[in-house]
């Protein structure tokens, strides 16, 4: 156990590694931060004399080396726009898309599993077909789609919920829906297949066999040991989530991460972008790294790859 | 065993989950108040972008919000005419020199007096270049500041320079406090900026909002507007369902599909401003193959039906227009007779230029224009008709901004200019016609000289000139394809009068209660 908690921990740091390095060539090969920060009026010597304060002149791998110099020591530097600290302008974000991302996840697991025991228990029914659909076509609609017919019926029409903005539990409700729609189909379908294939179990049919009724037999014997893969898929759905609610964040204007991200790529606010990348990594690879020691204490045949 | 785990994860799952939700914030109360309430009229304003710093010297973007907290020396009225602002009066004094007198006994908002040395102070922050304040461009042309006396400064340019009060009517010369910008540094006067607007500043919950409260000690009076909140919202459809929600009062960049939304609805209106954005061109390399040929360009122009163009692509949210220069600026001088569409006509040409069955290059065109990628294929298929195939290449727009000034685009690509805020035909013309200008892929020598001659010469009966003889000149030569200017809207609630301004800002305190 021991031995593999070492090895899975090494992994982890690896993979955080490697997205800094990823994200910090990508924002690197496209456009120039001293460019978009001056109006265009501006000269060509402003603009080499503020690239070079920024540090931007230097050859790209001395930049490669202070930044990870510095990573090592926490600092992420300041972002070119806000002047701030970058990281903590991130973090300050953060807790809004944490909560954006457990309101979706809660609503998507509710749904999901619902609609996943609904359907493997009614197999090939109506119920399970309409199920189906319905989770294709929430899965196949654009999530921007769906978040701007939500603003007309349930904004603008019955005046119930506001638009946008963060001011409290109304304000999330709308963006939540919105986020949830498509992890609600990946967690149905794991659960319904992981419920049907333990539904042929040996023991399944030892406990039809003791005259346990159907309902009971798949809530005491069935669920339980049918879990295990849809815990792995809501763990990475809710990782993907927040990373994946830029969109949403922009439809709504919920003050997030996403929104940040989305504000230092088009601006090319390179330390910004770095530690929003950096801290969506670390979440995403911890929460896979849990699931990982979670799924190995409750199943020790699970090996690292 | 295994039943209990699962259990516990479940617990700890829905735990975290309770715990985090409670944490969102509730709003700081920017709820627009509703109507009746006229001694505490409460309005919010969304526009697409939070601000990123509030301090007027180092803005990155445009000063919509920090011109409501500061002011500068010179104002401009309702018909966007030069007024007296913090100065009373201004003049030219010799050549080089303007004198601007101040007035007296205007204090700012932390109870810091406003004099010469505050404007002194203000100016020297930019114009010093290890600030690398990102709008010096704007004031490069000044040398210094002097103290006169106590209320009179003087400015010094290098060289002659007539826009100097157009300069001091908008960023980077809004005046801040001198004592208090010190003591607290650039950072965080961005933060928790003090100046004499009519407003003062109260919080900035940042990616969402920015509230102001009325200054009751304005030298211009207390406006109508108690309470201002900035929101950002950046998606534009969600901008115009939160007006028709009634959770804002005020929304800026309205896109043209929204218009009939906001004109059918019951509770607000649409504000449209003729030609207040960007004029819209396509531009040639005049240096290359073979757009070297004047004849060519202007075959190309010839080649385009711009009214189909504007009428039907656009919907009418532009003005057809062969002028460079902008019916606010100054320098405007009517709408010259351009190239009719006529199609025969650019054949013959083209083929007098030695193309007789055309050529093919690529146009390079990026989403800041209104339906940027339709009216590029319009112009790309009305182009094929006479035999000039166009390949169209949709550019993202940081990567734009970066490859146009490098000179990296295509041979021909769109680009709009405007005359942002100084309303004057230098800032509209001179930064895309003059050669070895970063935008301009132009050079012509007549047209350079009197570029900088019309912007260092005073008299404004010659600047008029100047620029008549090069719209003229520019005209025939077509460096470019004339296109359309923009319109520019904005969503307004019916409890609010106000119109939208050609130089794009919004004084809150000229906003008042609505008509009913």
């Amino acid at each position: 156990m021991k031995h593999y908690v070492l090895k899975r921990l090494g992994q982890s740091v690896l993979a955080v590694l490697g997205a800094a390095t990823l994200v910090f060539f990508i924002i690197r090969l496209s456009g120039d931060p001293a460019r978009l920060m001056l109006p265009p009026e501006a000269s060509e010597e402003q603009v080499t004399a503020l690239r070079e304060s920024l540090g931007f002149n230097q050859p790209l791998w001395m930049q490669y080396i202070d930044y990870l110099k510095n990573l090592f020591t926490g600092d992420l530097g300041n972002s070119l726009y806000y002047k701030e600290s970058a990281l903590k302008l991130v973090l300050e974000r953060m807790p809004a898309t944490i909560d954006l991302a457990m309101f979706a996840i809660i609503i998507a697991v509710t749904v999901g599993l619902l609609a996943g025991i609904v359907s493997a228990y009614k197999k090939n029914s109506l119920i399970d077909y309409v199920v189906n659909g319905w989770i294709f076509l929430t899965q196949s609609l654009p999530v921007f789609w769906i978040g701007i017919v939500l603003i007309m019926i349930f904004a603008v029409n019955l005046h119930w919920l506001p638009t946008s903005g963060n001011r409290g539990l109304e304000s999330i409700i709308l963006p939540a829906l919105t986020l949830a729609a498509y992890p609600i189909a990946p967690i149905a379908r794991t659960m319904r297949a992981s419920l049907i294939e333990v539904m042929d179990k040996g023991y399944m049919i030892t406990s039809q066999a003791q005259g346990f009724s159907k309902p009971s037999r798949i809530l005491k014997r069935g669920l339980k040991n049918a879990f295990l893969p849809v815990i792995t898929v809501i763990s990475l759905e809710f990782g993907v989530m927040i990373a994946g609610a830029v969109v949403t964040e922009t439809i709504f204007s919920w003050p997030g991460v996403g929104q940040l991200i989305i504000q230092g790529v088009s601006n090319r606010d390179f330390p910004l972008v770095q530690a929003s990348i950096l801290v969506i990594s670390i979440i995403y690879i911890a929460i896979t790294l849990v699931t990982d020691l979670i799924y190995h204490r409750l199943d020790p045949r699970i090996k690292v790859h | 065993m295994k039943k209990s785990k699962f259990l516990l994860i479940l617990t700890l799952l829905a735990v975290f989950a309770a715990g985090c939700s409670t944490t969102s914030k509730s709003g700081a109360g920017e709820e627009a108040t509703g109507e009746g309430q006229d001694q505490k009229l409460e309005i919010t304003i969304a526009r697409a972008f939070d601000v990123n710093g509030l301090d007027p010297g180092f803005l990155t973007e445009n000063a919509q919000v920090v011109d409501n907290i500061f002011d500068t020396l010179v104002k401009r009225d309702k018909e966007e005419k030069l007024v007296p602002g913090l100065a009373t009066s201004w003049s030219q004094i010799d050549d080089t020199t303007w004198q601007f007198k101040l007035r007296e006994g205007v204090t700012f908002t932390n109870g810091e007096a406003f004099n010469a040395d505050a404007v002194k102070y203000s100016l020297d922050r930019v114009l010093d270049p290890a600030n690398n304040a990102p709008t010096a461009s704007y004031v490069s042309t000044i040398q210094e500041v002097n103290v006169v006396d106590e209320y009179t400064v003087n400015v010094v340019t290098k060289k002659p320079d007539p826009l100097v009060p157009t300069r001091f009517n908008r960023y980077p010369t809004e005046i801040v406090p001198p004592k208090y910008a010190e003591e607290v540094g650039q950072e965080q006067f961005a933060q928790k900026p003090i100046g004499t607007g009519p407003y003062q500043f109260v919080s900035w919950d940042k990616g969402s909002n920015v509230v102001l409260e009325a200054n009751p000690n304005y030298w211009g009076g207390e406006p109508d507007v108690k309470k201002v909140t900035f929101r950002s919202i950046p998606e534009a459809s969600t901008r115009v369902s939160a007006l028709l929600n009634g959770e804002v009062d005020l929304i800026t960049a309205v896109s043209p599909e929204d218009r009939e939304k906001i004109e059918s609805s019951s509770t607000a209106r649409l504000s449209t401003v003729e030609r207040a954005g960007n004029t819209v061109y396509v531009g040639f390399k005049t240096d290359v193959k073979p757009f070297d040929d004047p004849k060519v360009r202007q075959a190309l122009n010839y080649a385009i039906d711009v009214k189909s163009i504007v009428d039907k692509v656009l919907q009418g949210a532009a003005v057809q227009t062969n002028s460079l220069i902008g019916p606010k600026d100054f320098g405007y001088a009517g709408e010259p007779e351009g190239y009719s569409y006529d199609p025969e006509k650019a054949k013959q040409l083209l083929a007098e230029a030695g193309y007789p069955n055309g050529f093919s290059t690529t146009l390079d065109t990026v989403s800041w224009y209104i339906k940027n990628t339709d009216v590029a294929q319009v112009i790309a298929e009305q182009l094929k008709a006479v035999g000039v195939n166009i390949k169209v290449n949709n550019v993202e727009s940081s990567v734009y901004r970066t490859l146009v000034p490098a000179g990296k685009q295509s041979d021909m690509y769109v680009l709009g200019w405007s005359s942002t805020n100084t309303l004057d035909a230098d800032a509209a013309i001179y930064a895309i016609l003059r050669s070895g200008e970063s935008y301009s892929t132009y050079a012509n020598k007549d047209i350079d000289a009197k570029l900088d001659e019309a912007r260092s010469v005073t008299d404004e009966a010659k600047r008029k000139q100047l620029y008549q003889e090069i719209q003229d000149e520019v005209l025939k030569d077509a460096p470019r394809i004339f296109l359309y200017q923009e319109n520019q809207y904005y969503g307004v609630s019916d409890r609010l009068k106000w119109d939208g301004r050609v130089d794009g800002s919004i004084p809150v305190s000229t906003i008042s209660a609505g008509n009913e």
